[in-house]
């Protein structure tokens, strides 16, 4: 038998490829640990250290202040009322939603999720102005119950989108099977519909949850003018402040915070890991209880609930905007668009802020589309232990709350090699690094969404009649997966773009972000310029999420044409 | 071209799903691999397309060596084509652009198959019978006219080896006997070497020059279909192959004794010398009968399922149950006492 090729020359050829790949695998691996998981790793190590000894004695202090106590009370009231207070609305709008045959439910889906895309800042704002309007009562915000209540409509749409698709996957026959073994339909939603809905309510509580510890903008706009102080704005306070020690509390109180965080994760992943058997199942969009004529009565209070809940609010604040001054009736001669030209056209900080974030935005959005589908792909095609560990990794400063994430980035970007600082904190780069670790992880679920839709038959095909891994990518793999990674990459655009958390710590003069602004002008007390500038923001969100839905448009007509 | 691989092992994470092949496809062979899910015929067809690597051993294709332990050549390298089990239709191309995806990328298309691209895709479609379906998408297209959609863009561009994964099982029962058929037809007229795999035993029997009987990840048997089908090797392949019972007895030269006391004596030629060896004798439902009495095992009719051109009994001996097919002018009854004869 004569060999043309030997083994002893493909492997040398093969040797060096594989050293190669191996080479690039382990570089890789080792910038995504520096880059997302060390910083965290020295943010923990600050709040042990004192006076350059590792000591117990910033926690020692700190849990021995009353105030400490005081503010980890108020967290706990605002976080367990407001994700009680979510679950409710967002429980039971999925049930309406997923069973009953309700009409319109297309457009009740966007009214629902209206108060999650607009960024938590503006919503607060919009309530503010409209419990002002209302004269007949006295409604508070400021304070536990106002926390409460605006953190609830800001995440309730989380519990609706997570409950939703986990009752629509619940087979109709189960409860059938109740029904005809002799079961009522009480016993078939109480013993088949609740406990097989239980793990997907119980994890969207949990990410609900997660969202209230982490949220800034509602406690600082509501609790700190009322001295109501939970967790994240604690920290914030912490470093503004910039006491004696001030990173040092900070770090310590991060860890906490990161520490109920991490027991929410937990709990939320061993919740979810359960309901991982439902997801086999197809979602059934038919309703299951026909109420007919009746549903006008189910309707009219749902519709009354979405317009209450996310319209009246904005259109406060639209009026707001565009009185004279503030405190003034809305009456004609009172109406000018003044502070709509000041804050465009006079105050130069807006204009500045707005080409900041957008920049900021455009360029992390690139970056984690690039990056994130990337490491999408090759999580998702080979679901190996490291891989998973990177999984993991990258999710990291996303599930950290904002507030501990934005101090992590100073700790490890002022000096990232002891005695060297490169004079990154303080510039647009320390915002940039930041937004890049902080939503990668957005781009990477969202790609991976989009790349287990595409069998891996599909790629194997395209090998085997002769692609390369590059023909293959631009034939076969970026046509199919555009739509995904447009919809992460879009995400990512609009998170960056109206972020607040991590930007109040990382902001500098000349660096601020539209939400600094935005934020900056409330507390000084311009309320009708936040309400202006809020207004502009919802504009540009609006009008970016129409170029994108025409771009997905397009890209599908485009495709099924061929 | 033929291929050859040589004690083949595969292991994935400590599961051995190959324990050492040792298989040659002939050029213009069409070796049919068979067996129950799980069996490793599918590994065996993934190392062979490439899309795998084996754990020990090594393939060669034209005595070119492709792949070892340590180095595999990709599969956009080897001269192949494929058809996948769910078709692996790329949702958003046209039928002719399927068709033409190999005639462009595929690096063994001789140049003129390449320079008249639209000729060929003419051709090959043609040849499925689906010239008419140049422009529809994918999803416009009924399960078997995706697979014939999947066997022209296998076979445009003339591969030197065709695969095919259980290529007719995601179709309905008669779309399926059509369909084998056709790619009975399209082998005699391409004359590619084909590997063909499958858990029906009756498409292999039905299609292949040479059949691989595989279990737990190891060949049971290689033959012509006729040489699998009437003279089985093992208990496995008497079993998957001619749902044929296997009887424990005892044996003397062509003579078999299923009962303890020798009481019953058969003659029974053509037995292999592997299953006389372990006291066995498989024995295919259609070659027994039923009768009131005889020198045969006795028992009781515990099941009669009556299928239109036959019958089939289920006789349950006290020790097993034996498997008859009857003509359907036998008339026993469940709970009749008889035997069970050779025919």
């Amino acid at each position: 038998m004569t060999q043309v090729v030997t083994p002893e020359t493909i492997t040398k050829k093969g040797f060096s490829m594989k050293m190669m790949k191996r080479l690039i695998g382990l570089t890789s691996l080792l910038l995504i640990i520096l880059l997302f998981l060390l910083p965290i790793v020295r943010l923990f190590v600050m709040s042990f250290k004192h006076n350059d000894q590792f000591s117990l004695i910033n926690y020692t202090i700190i849990l021995a202040e009353a105030s400490t106590w005081s503010m980890l009370q108020n967290t706990l009231i605002v976080v367990v009322g407001s994700t009680l207070f979510a679950l409710l609305l967002g429980v039971g709008t999925a049930w309406v939603m997923a069973y009953t045959d309700i009409r319109w439910k297309k457009v009740i889906q966007i009214f629902i999720i209206i108060p999650f895309v607009i960024p938590s800042y503006i919503v607060t704002i919009a309530w503010s102005q409209f419990a002002n309007s209302i004269d007949v009562i006295d409604i508070h915000l400021n304070s536990h119950l106002g926390i409460i209540f605006v953190l609830g409509i800001s995440h309730y749409p989380l519990v609706y989108l997570f409950t939703v698709t986990v009752l629509k996957r619940i087979p109709k026959e189960l409860e059938w099977a109740v029904r005809s073994s002799g079961g009522s339909s009480w016993v078939a939603f109480k013993r088949v519909t609740i406990p097989l809905a239980l793990p997907g309510i119980v994890g969207g509580g949990m990410i609900v949850f997660l969202s209230n510890l982490d949220n800034f903008g509602i406690p600082a706009i509501l609790g700190i003018p009322a001295n109501i102080t939970v967790l994240s704005t604690a920290i914030y306070q912490e470093v503004i402040g910039f006491g004696p020690n001030a990173f040092a509390r900070a770090a310590t109180l991060s860890v906490l915070l990161a520490l109920v965080a991490f027991v929410g994760t937990g709990l939320q992943w061993f919740l979810l890991r359960k309901s991982k058997l439902s997801e086999t199942a197809s979602i059934d969009e038919s309703p299951r209880y026909i109420l007919g004529k009746r549903r006008k009565w189910l309707e009219i209070p749902l519709w009354i609930f979405l317009l209450g809940i996310s319209i009246v609010p904005l259109l406060s604040m639209v009026k707001t905007s565009l009185i004279r001054a503030y405190g003034l009736d809305f009456i004609r001669e009172n109406i000018t668009l003044k502070h709509y030209q000041y804050v465009l056209f006079e105050y130069d900080k807006v204009l500045q802020s707005m080409g900041t974030s957008l920049k900021l935005a455009l360029i992390t959005t690139f970056i984690c589309a690039v990056f994130g589908t990337m490491i999408a792909y090759i999580r998702s095609r080979k679901n190996s232990s490291i891989m998973r560990f990177v999984e993991v990794i990258v999710g990291l400063p996303y599930a950290l709350p904002g507030m501990v994430m934005a101090l992590s980035m100073i700790f490890a970007w002022m000096q990232p090699i002891p005695g060297w600082n490169p004079g990154l904190y303080g510039t647009a780069w320390i915002l940039l690094i930041a937004y890049i670790t902080r939503f990668m992880i957005l781009q990477v679920r969202g790609s991976m969404t989009a790349i287990s839709q595409v069998s891996i038959d599909l790629e194997e095909a395209a090998h085997l009649f002769g692609a390369s891994t590059f023909v293959k990518w631009k034939t076969i793999l970026l046509p199919l997966l555009l739509s995904g990674i447009v919809s992460g990459a879009f995400l990512v655009l609009l998170t960056t773009l109206t972020e607040l958390t991590v930007s109040s710590l990382l902001w500098s003069s000349g660096t601020e972000t539209i939400g600094i602004v935005i934020y900056n002008f409330e507390q000084a007390g311009y309320t009708t310029h936040s309400s202006a500038l809020s207004v502009v923001i919802l504009g540009l969100m609006l009008l970016l999420a129409l170029i994108v839905y025409g771009i997905q448009y397009w890209w599908k007509r485009r495709l099924s044409k061929g | 071209m033929s291929t050859r691989l040589q004690h083949v092992k595969k292991t994935f994470d400590g599961f051995q799903a190959l324990k050492g092949i040792d298989l040659t496809i002939e050029d213009g062979e069409f070796v049919a691999i068979v067996g129950p899910s799980g069996c490793g015929k599918t590994t065996l067809l993934r190392l062979i397309a490439g899309f795998e690597t084996p754990t020990e051993g090594s393939i060669y294709m034209n005595d070119e060596l492709v792949a070892n332990a340590n180095n595999s050549m990709p599969p956009e390298k080897r001269n192949l084509g494929m058809v996948f089990q769910a078709f692996a239709l790329w949702p958003h191309m046209k039928v002719k652009e399927q068709v033409a995806f190999p005639l462009k990328y595929h690096r063994f298309v001789t140049s003129s198959l390449h320079k008249n691209k639209t000729k060929r895709v003419e051709e090959m479609l043609s040849l499925v019978g689906l010239q008419d379906f140049a422009e529809r998408m994918p999803g416009d297209l009924s399960g078997g006219q995706k697979q014939r959609v999947a066997i022209a863009r296998a076979l445009a561009p003339s591969p030197a080896l065709l695969l095919m994964d259980e290529p007719l099982s995601s179709l309905d029962a008669k779309l399926r006997i059509e369909l084998r058929n056709e790619i009975q037809t399209i082998h005699r007229k391409t004359n590619t070497s084909i590997v063909y795999v499958t858990h029906d035993q009756s498409e292999a029997l039905a299609m292949a020059d040479k059949i691989v009987v595989m279990n737990n990840g190891k060949i049971e048997q290689i033959g012509t279909p006729k040489e699998i089908y009437f003279t089985p090797k093992t208990e496995f392949v008497a079993k998957f192959i001619g749902k044929a019972n296997v009887l424990n007895g005892k044996w003397r030269e062509n003579y078999f004794f299923p009962l303890k006391d020798e009481t019953v004596k058969w003659q029974i030629p053509d037995i292999t010398e592997d299953m006389k060896r372990q006291s066995k004798c498989p024995i295919r439902p259609e070659q027994l009968t039923l009768s009131k009495k005889g020198n045969g095992i006795p028992g009781g009719v515990r099941n009669v399922l009556f299928q239109g051109r036959e019958i089939h009994f289920t006789v349950d001996t006290g020790t097993n149950t034996i498997d008859v097919i009857e003509s359907i002018h036998a008339s026993f009854q469940v709970g009749d006492r008889v035997v069970v004869l050779p025919k």
